[in-house]
């Protein structure tokens, strides 16, 4: 109730005279949240609750069918003249107490505004139903009388015995998955696939009423009463659910919480269960379902019912643990109230936390609750913007109509006439408009560093390709690859008979030239001179298959690394002349190769770009200096690897119809960054990394227009 | 004879609509704007012109005739047939001739369509000095011959006596009687004159016999119970102490002021009931503050009208609470026990907000200036108001009933009004009461000179001023009226006038057993007349002799008011009815407006201005001036809305004790 209110109130003639008292029905017991004694009043008939403190519930029991109000407040003032409450409290107390219905009265009520009310609170249900379309419940069957005759095995369950069970088969379960877990993961990624979407429901349904099931048997088990059972429309599925709200009034929080967890529980321990009959069974339906349980049972409930910053289990057993009822809702009372008392200096306001603990949690609840719905929105807005593009833009609209729009108008309208603000609307006003201003200074005009990455890998300036300028047999890999070599090095050895039976034939030919030289001598000089011109040719022939065969043996042209594929690869095959066998690269000089999306080329193009550092795979600790670059300015769609690529595990969208995984599926601009040699880092030839570029500070907003419509052009081509 | 009917209509009220809100408080403010558009005067002023000229035709016939048309009307106004409707304008004219035959009064054309206005039900928004109490009348009659209970309401008890017995002449002609109620009457006198067919009085008394009948009533309020109770007892009378006939037709004489400016604050009917634990806590409250210093203990908020407490008070608080009785054990019940004294001491002034008659503290109305006695302020503040002055207290009263105004003028089927100054609060009266604002035309164009303000640093500049301004005009043989905040203020004026040996009639709530001879009085040649807001909405100021040759009436304003409606009614004093007439204020930076409403450091500013003299200042403090006067409205109006609001939500969350009789 906070702060006492005056002893004396104008109305008080209204109540006066009133001969009230709880319902009958009304049970009140004391309760102990955070420290703090309260009476809990509630209503078995109807389920209602009622929280007091032991001021009000010292007043309130003293009320009798028989005895006037006025004749109770002053016995109280009589007996109790420092705590008893004022008039004004007395009058708020008896009027929520109405509204909770948990009022007796005697003399006859306004009937004209009963049935005002009444119809307003029809009204209000109707509305919330419609509003609550997506969440539309049907009451079915009332479970507490099964509940009640399986009390035992109920209390067997939630017991010891079944804790240890609880425990031997989640652990056997989680041994069982991670022997699998390749497995697991595998399945995981067809989990929404249209032909998985009827399976994944009916896993649900079974999974969804086994978890309503655990909170009923939970909240029986401690003594509640759960009379509710039905079907909820959640955006059209139809899911079950029950109502334990009877916990709320156990006054041990563990046992709240141990209500509110159950579902959770009981889930997985069906997941384990379903991963023995998963990890048992060959593909089939069975085993795909037994999946979908596992699934669904463990990863998704501890996703969504198990965070607490959705309104989902876990929500409330945080709630029940702290003590704090209606904790997202106070949470944010509890924002407000410290914006408007530190910032807006409404000296007034006073917040809906009793302790400082309380507080504290109340403003960590708010600010991460908040942040996470941010997050969480956005990232549905880009999931179905991604699919439905109409859909993508009406939410985006919607939330920054809901959370921008709106907040800013109502900011204004409360700014402008709450009159919580009457006496410092001056204060308030010039605050907001400063820290408005400060926050659009900061990002309209402050400038924040501003840089892109690209990834890229490590080239060797220097290094030559190896090649064969004579076909052939490949016979030996002379030096391994991966070998320093020297120039000049014989690197593999090929052989090609065809040649080796030239230069035989040359060789016989030659000496029937000299046979034929020795002859002509002796009888015909005359024919000297041709014999002489055939016997050249052929010798320079010779020396032209010597040579040949000379090649045949592939040298280092020059000093470097000998970089080649695989002996196995190569021997025995047959080569064409010309053939890349390998590489021979410069162990000294490197740079850097890097793959500059279109939407970061416009930068590199105005020349803003002041410096640049490149990061290498493994060593991200160690900034590599870029002595200049050089932009290639033409677009490429082939990578200079194929390891920047998606098939290699990179991160640059490649065309999935090409095999060598080079072609992109976008174009791109190459930056070659001449990189200084560093003590740390080990330069590889192709090694990959990444490469950030340092541009002129600018303010955040002129960077985040830029990226958003980037964003928009790329994923929506507008 | 006690008709079953008559005793129905005794307590059936009808049953307000409810507020509009969202879409529909858009949709229904826009119907208020459609209703307020220029067409409607067109008709009325056409139906008035119309009217007129038919009575012109009535002129040469004798008076038994005309008595004998009178009678008829009445009879078929009483039968309340279908048509009554189309026999208004002849019902009308009948009147005008018969207004001219008693009183020597024919109503002009747009008095005429003043009646007409608020015949249909609009505020009729009538100039200054245009003769809306001849115009009410009209309607009245028309109303009165239903047979149906018809209020008129003015501001003041001596307006209801004025009009009740200046109109008689023609009421009685028309076979209507006519009573006046007043704060002074007993309960015979009052049930005597509520039983009249139509009924001055103020919004105040009005309001107060309706709760004290409801609480006489009790349960019993329900027309239908009394009925049947009625039936099965015939020989009981259910009505021992009622003094009112029921509600049906009110017309608002000043409806800004009734309707807007007095419903800040609800009406409360209490009894004072011995509580020696109480009146004993109020006298140690006192005693606690009057240790107290501003500036170090506490500090008020003048705007607020608020005390803030320092926490070294509140230590010295909780020093001495130790030593008293257990009540005082709770600190925040002693905390505001504390503030309430201080505020008793800090925000009402003697002589400003109440005087001290024989040992008892009567308060001053606000807005007329007028005493109030057997009123008290809420619980506890009284007392405290009572221990600064080292009276006795007084026993704490207990509400017993309250209502505010708001909601009671809501309960009339037939509600309309008249006021000099309506059209800045069109939107307020059509969303609360469903008046729509009519702007009647002058008879004859208002040759009123306004002067400019003029305006001082320091109150005693302003006062000196004054002084001179009136030496200068009273010379010239024109009457003077001087309007004064309050009691302190004509007190001080009338003590400077007297050391120059200036001869005045003083009019406060103190000095007004001679108000109508002061009135009657204040337009001769060379008289000056100090008063208080007593002189202010109503009062007919007629020229004397040859005054009107010399310039007519001249008004000086003291002090501005928190509205600027306040002003103008007292500036409406001059230039009546197309007379010449005069009017000027006077203003310092040092006044309560400006003190409470103008921001503390430009206060300052504006005071250094002034004395320095620098050119232009006139127009900043202007400025400041009408921003004073804007704040203060808006102040007032969330007040009102508050007390509404709190009105409704009270209506709602208790409902189960019963129906809000009270």
């Amino acid at each position: 109730m906070g702060k006492p209110g005056s002893t004396f109130s104008e109305s008080w003639h209204r109540i006066a005279d009133l001969k009230v008292s709880l319902r009958p029905t009304v049970k009140g017991r004391r309760q102990v949240f955070r420290g703090e004694l309260w009476h809990v009043l509630s209503d078995s008939f109807n389920n209602t609750f009622f929280r007091l403190r032991p001021e009000a519930w010292d007043f309130i029991s003293r009320l009798r069918p028989d005895r006037t109000v006025e004749a109770v407040w002053e016995e109280a003032l009589q007996r109790n003249p420092d705590m008893a409450p004022g008039q004004e409290d007395v009058l708020q107390l008896l009027t929520q107490l109405y509204y909770a219905n948990l009022l007796y009265f005697k003399n006859p009520a306004d009937s004209a505004m009963l049935f005002e009310r009444y119809r307003k609170r029809r009204q209000r249900e109707i509305k919330s139903k419609l509003l609550g379309i997506m969440f539309m419940r049907f009451p079915l069957f009332d479970p507490d009388r099964i509940l009640k005759k399986n009390l035992f095995l109920i209390k067997l369950i939630f017991g010891i015995p079944g804790a240890f069970v609880w425990l031997a088969v989640v652990a056997a379960a989680v041994k069982c998955a991670v022997e699998q877990f390749d497995m697991v993961t595998r399945q995981a990624e067809g989990i929404l696939s249209p032909d998985n979407l009827f399976l994944l429901y009916v896993a649900m349904v079974i999974v969804k009423t086994l978890h309503e099931l655990g909170h009923a048997m939970a909240c029986r088990r401690f003594g509640g009463e759960v009379h509710v059972m039905g079907v909820m429309l959640l955006i059209f599925t139809p899911l079950p659910y029950m109502d334990a709200t009877s916990s709320w009034s156990f006054r041990n929080r563990w046992q709240r919480a141990l209500v509110g967890g159950a579902g959770m529980i009981t889930e997985i321990f069906l997941a384990g269960l379903a991963t023995f009959v998963w990890a048992n069974t060959g593909a089939g339906t069975l085993h795909s379902l037994a999946y979908n349980v596992m699934f669904i049972a463990s990863v998704s409930t501890l996703i969504f019912n198990g965070n607490p910053l959705l309104r989902f289990d876990g929500y409330y057993i945080l709630s029940d643990l702290l003590d704090i009822p209606n904790l997202s809702t106070r949470a944010i009372q509890h924002l407000r109230h410290i914006a408007e008392k530190y910032l807006l200096g409404y000296r007034e306001s006073t917040s809906p936390a009793q302790s400082s603990r309380e507080s504290f949690w109340l403003a960590v609840f708010g600010i991460l609750s908040g942040i996470y719905r941010v997050i969480v929105f956005c990232g549905i807005i880009l999931f179905v913007a991604d699919k439905f593009l109409l859909a993508g833009m009406l939410m985006a609209l919607l939330c920054i109509f809901a959370w921008g729009v709106v907040p800013v108008f109502r900011l204004i309208q409360y700014l402008a006439s709450s009159p919580r603000l009457a006496k410092t609307r001056l204060r308030a006003v010039s605050v907001c408009i400063f820290i408005s201003g400060m926050i659009f200074f900061f990002m309209a005009l402050f400038p924040m560093p501003n840089r892109f990455r690209a990834p890229g890998l490590l080239e060797a300036v220097q290094y030559v390709r190896v090649v064969n300028h004579a076909p052939g047999y490949v016979k030996t890999m002379l030096v391994r690859s991966g070998t320093l070599v020297e120039k000049g090095t014989a690197l593999i050895e090929m052989t090609d008979r065809e040649l080796d039976i030239e230069i035989e034939r040359a060789n016989a030919q030659k000496k029937e030239a000299r046979a034929l030289q020795m002859r002509a001598m002796s009888r015909a000089v005359e024919d000297l001179k041709p014999i002489k011109k055939r016997f050249e040719t052929i010798t320079a022939r010779l020396a032209d298959l010597a040579r040949q065969k000379q090649e045949l043996i592939v040298r280092a042209r020059q000093a470097g690394v000998w970089v080649a594929p695989p002996a196995s690869e190569l021997e025995r095959k047959w080569l064409p002349k010309g053939f890349v066998l390998g590489e021979i690269v410069g162990s000294r000089n490197f740079r850097f190769s890097s793959v500059v999306s279109q939407d970061d080329a416009a930068d590199l193009f105005v020349d803003r770009i002041h410096t640049a550092q490149v990061r290498l795979y493994g060593q991200e600790g160690c900034d590599i200096a870029v002595e200049n670059f050089e932009i290639v300015p033409y677009q490429h769609d082939k990578l200079p690897s194929a390891a920047l690529g998606w098939l290699g595990g990179g991160e640059v969208a490649v065309s999935m119809s090409d095999d060598t995984g080079l072609k992109t599926s976008e174009p791109f601009f190459l930056i070659f960054a001449d990189v200084k040699p560093n003590p740390d880092v080990l330069f590889f030839h192709g090694r990959s990394g990444k490469i950030r570029f340092s541009m002129d500070n600018e303010p955040l907003v002129v960077q985040w227009g830029r990226s958003i419509r980037q964003l928009l052009q790329k994923r929506y081509h507008i | 004879m006690n008709l079953p009917t008559n005793d129905f209509r005794r307590t059936w009220v009808m049953t307000p609509e409810e507020f509009h809100k969202g879409l529909d408080g858009v949709l229904h403010a826009a119907v208020g704007w459609y209703r307020r558009r220029s067409l409607v005067l067109r008709k009325i002023m056409h139906d008035a012109c119309r009217i007129s000229s038919a009575s012109e035709d009535l002129r040469g016939i004798s008076n038994r005739d005309l008595s004998k048309q009178v009678r008829e009307m009445r009879a078929l106004f009483r039968r309340n047939k279908k048509d009554c409707r189309q026999m208004v304008p002849g019902a009308l004219a009948i009147l005008v001739e018969a207004a001219h035959r008693t009183l020597g009064l024919r109503p002009f054309t747009v008095q005429i369509a003043g009646a007409l206005s608020l015949h249909r039900g609009y505020l009729a928004e009538m100039a200054t000095g245009e003769g809306k109490s001849l115009t009410a009348c009209l309607p009245a009659i028309l109303a009165a011959w239903t047979g149906r209970p018809c209020h008129i309401l003015t501001v003041n008890d001596y307006l209801t006596k004025r009009d009740a017995v200046e109109m008689k002449p023609l009421y009685t002609f028309c076979g209507v009687s006519a009573g006046c109620v007043a704060a002074t009457m007993d309960p015979d006198e009052r049930r005597l004159n509520y039983d009249k067919g139509v009924v001055y009085t103020t919004s105040k008394e009005l309001v107060a016999d309706f709760l004290r009948d409801r609480l006489i009533m009790g349960s019993l309020h329900d027309p239908t119970r009394r009925l049947i109770r009625h039936m099965l007892f015939k020989d009981r009378n259910n009505n021992e102490g009622l003094v009112m006939r029921g509600l049906d037709t009110a017309i608002v004489d000043e409806a800004d002021s009734v309707l807007i400016d007095e419903a800040v604050t609800p009406l409360i009917i209490s009894q004072a009931r011995e509580n020696k634990l109480f009146t004993q806590v109020y006298g140690t409250a006192g005693r606690i503050a009057k240790k107290m210093a501003p500036g170090i203990d506490y500090t008020a908020d003048l705007k607020y009208k608020e005390i803030i407490l320092k926490k070294n008070a509140l230590i010295r608080i909780e020093a001495e609470a130790k030593k008293l009785p257990g009540i005082w054990r709770n600190p925040a019940r002693s905390e505001e026990l504390i503030k309430q004294a201080l505020a008793a001491r800090e925000f009402y002034r003697r002589d400003e907000q109440y005087v001290i008659q024989d040992g008892h503290i009567v308060i001053v109305d606000e807005f007329t200036g007028r005493l109030m006695p057997d009123r008290t302020w809420r619980q506890g503040f009284h007392q405290a108001v009572e221990a600064k002055e080292n009276l006795e207290l007084s026993n704490p009263s207990e509400t017993m009933a309250r209502r505010s105004f708001q909601q009671f003028f809501r309960l009339f089927r037939h509600l309309s009004g008249m006021t000099g100054t309506g059209r800045e609060a069109a939107g307020e009266f059509w969303r609360i009461y469903g008046l729509s604002v009519v702007k009647i035309p002058t008879n004859r164009p208002c040759i009123r000179k306004q002067f400019p303000d003029r305006v001082f640093g320091s109150v005693d500049q302003k006062w000196t001023a004054v002084m001179d301004e009136i030496v200068r005009i009273h010379r010239t043989g024109r009457p003077i009226l001087v309007g004064t905040r309050n009691v302190f203020a004509s007190e001080k004026l009338a003590k400077m006038l007297h050391a120059e040996k200036l001869e005045f009639n003083l009019l406060n709530a103190v000095h007004h057993e001679e108000e109508a001879g002061i009135v009657r009085v204040a337009g001769e040649e060379g008289r000056i007349t100090i008063s208080t807001n007593m002189a202010g909405r109503g009062t007919d100021i007629k020229l004397h002799g040859k005054v009107a040759e010399i310039g007519g009436l001249h008004v000086i304003a003291t002090e501005r008011h928190e509205s600027g409606r306040i002003d103008r009614q007292l500036f409406g004093r001059s230039a009546r009815q197309g007379d010449p007439g005069s009017a000027q204020a006077f203003i310092s930076m040092e006044d309560e407006l400006i003190r409470r409403f103008v921001p503390k450091v430009f206060q300052k500013q504006l005071k250094t201005v002034m004395e320095k003299k620098i050119p232009g200042t006139a127009f900043f403090a202007g400025r400041a001036l009408s921003h004073a006067q804007r704040a203060a409205q808006h102040l007032a109006f969330t007040q009102r809305k508050s007390v509404l609001r709190m009105d409704t939500w009270l209506e709602e969350a208790l409902s189960f004790s019963g129906p809000n009789n009270l």
